[in-house]
């Protein structure tokens, strides 16, 4: 799949349209895979608001409880008359479960804004271009996206090294790193660890993500880059995942290899060069 | 005192339910992990366990299970923002909850569904308690009618009174 310079011909309209058609191909996958994320999101997003939403209706009592306070002051006759509506109204426990309220609300509106922004950073679409990228915020947008798939599949362990900024694509990378690790917390039966390493080794960087699950059986091993392979049932995978992820990382002049052992878990090395060599690529 | 056990990997949702469940003057039971739920099961006794469906280490209806068999008379709900056919039909068939209600909630929605699991729950022991009553008084009568019994067997006639035509009470050795 190398772009190599021709003459002006056939071919090289063929290769644009081949690219056109790959380009639309890795769109609908990461589609795919938002849409099967779904629901996950929507349970990440529906805990925080659950929450907030009850607290609100919390504050409502509690603003009451005070408004009936501060409007005794008026219409009380003596202020013992208002010492005793500030004991019926729990003072004490109103004042401080309110900045407790406050603080847990604020937690989880902030949980959402994060996801909301994961997904939009996620999803983009315009982002074509190979940029310096920081890796390791690629790959925390990324956890923010999946943490549901993952948290109650596995611990997920960060090992990141310093690492330099990467000429890469970074939504691309995001989107490999994502079915990494959505891989991962499905070869996971009960519940096991994920972990996430990364490193630079000369002028490339690694990054390693190693489950502790069922591992990947020798017969399936050699097709699993094989596009629509999947040992998923019918609706659960789309068989593409790995297969536009090996695409992506060939395109970033890059590798993809596996390591696995039945029954003690996989670890996927994705090796990427820091700067890309000066081809021009398209 | 009326217990109530919530179960939520999510402290802040404890929380929201803790306030909200405050005003009804139930002693609110709250853990985070499923383990220390189990644990408690054996200390408290609870009217009804409200339980989060996914968690990690465990989900809700497995859970509700095992509460289940621990505590049969604990009234089971899910509170869940995991609300697809699959869980609920688990929910429903395995851990044979009371309601499944959806995160997120309105209040009065949770308040009234664990008010009537608590009547429920006290119905349950309401009817357990007068059917061990009912038993005892059966087992009290039976016992008097077999010493009637034996009485009558060895001195017959002695559990008949004998009169004569004004009424009264005739004591003889025998007939």
């Amino acid at each position: 799949m190398s772009n190599a310079p021709t003459p002006q011909s056939d071919q090289e309209l063929l290769n644009a349209r081949l690219e056109q058609a790959n380009q639309q191909l890795l769109q609908s996958e990461k589609l795919a895979a938002i849409g099967q994320l779904a629901a996950g999101v929507a349970h990440e997003i529906n805990n925080p608001v659950g929450y907030v939403y009850s607290n609100l209706q919390t504050l409502d009592t509690y603003l009451n409880d005070l408004f009936r306070l501060t409007e005794a002051v008026d219409s009380a006759r003596s202020l013992d008359d208002l010492r005793l509506i500030k004991q019926n109204i729990d003072y004490d426990y109103l004042r401080d479960d309110l900045r407790d309220l406050l603080a847990e609300s604020r937690e989880g509106i902030e949980r959402v804004k994060t996801i909301i922004a994961a997904m939009k950073d996620f999803s983009h679409i315009e982002e074509e271009a190979f940029k310096p990228a920081d890796i390791h915020r690629g790959i925390e947008t990324t956890l923010n996206v999946v943490n549901n798939e993952l948290k109650y599949k596995a611990e997920v362990v960060r090992e990141f090294d310093e690492l330099p900024e990467v000429e890469c694509i970074i939504s691309q990378i995001n989107q490999v790193v994502m079915n990494l690790l959505v891989n991962a917390a499905h070869a996971i039966e009960s519940f096991g660890r994920i972990t996430i390493r990364t490193r630079q080794e000369g002028d490339h960087v690694i990054i390693e993500v190693h489950d502790t699950g069922k591992g990947i059986s020798p017969e399936h091993r050699h097709r699993i880059f094989e596009p629509f392979f999947t040992t998923k049932p019918v609706g659960k995978g789309t068989g593409l995942g790995l297969s536009l992820s090996f695409n992506i990382i060939e395109k970033h002049k890059g590798s993809l290899d596996v390591d696995s052992t039945p029954g003690e878990g996989t670890c996927f090395r994705l090796t990427l060069p820091v700067t890309q060599p000066d081809t021009d690529n398209e | 005192m009326i217990k109530i056990q919530l179960v939520d990997d999510e402290r802040n949702i404890l929380s929201a339910l803790r306030r909200l469940l405050k005003p009804e003057g139930w002693e609110v039971h709250t853990y985070d992990n499923v383990e220390e739920a189990l644990g408690s099961l054996q200390e408290h006794e609870y009217a009804a366990i409200v339980s989060d469906y996914r968690m990690p280490t465990a989900d809700g209806v497995t859970y509700l299970q095992f509460a289940k068999q621990r505590q049969p008379d604990a009234i089971r709900l899910v509170l869940s923002a995991y609300g697809d056919r699959d869980s609920m039909i688990k929910a429903i068939n395995q851990a044979e909850v009371h309601r499944y209600l959806s995160k997120p909630w309105e209040d009065h929605e949770v308040v009234s569904a664990i008010r009537s699991a608590i009547d429920l729950y006290q119905l349950k022991k309401e009817n357990q308690r007068l059917r061990e009553e009912n038993n005892r008084q059966k087992d009290m009568l039976r016992a008097r009618e077999e010493e009637l019994l034996r009485l009558e067997a060895e001195n017959p006639g002695i559990t008949r009174v004998q009169r004569d035509a004004d009424g009264s009470v005739l004591i003889g050795d025998d007939d």
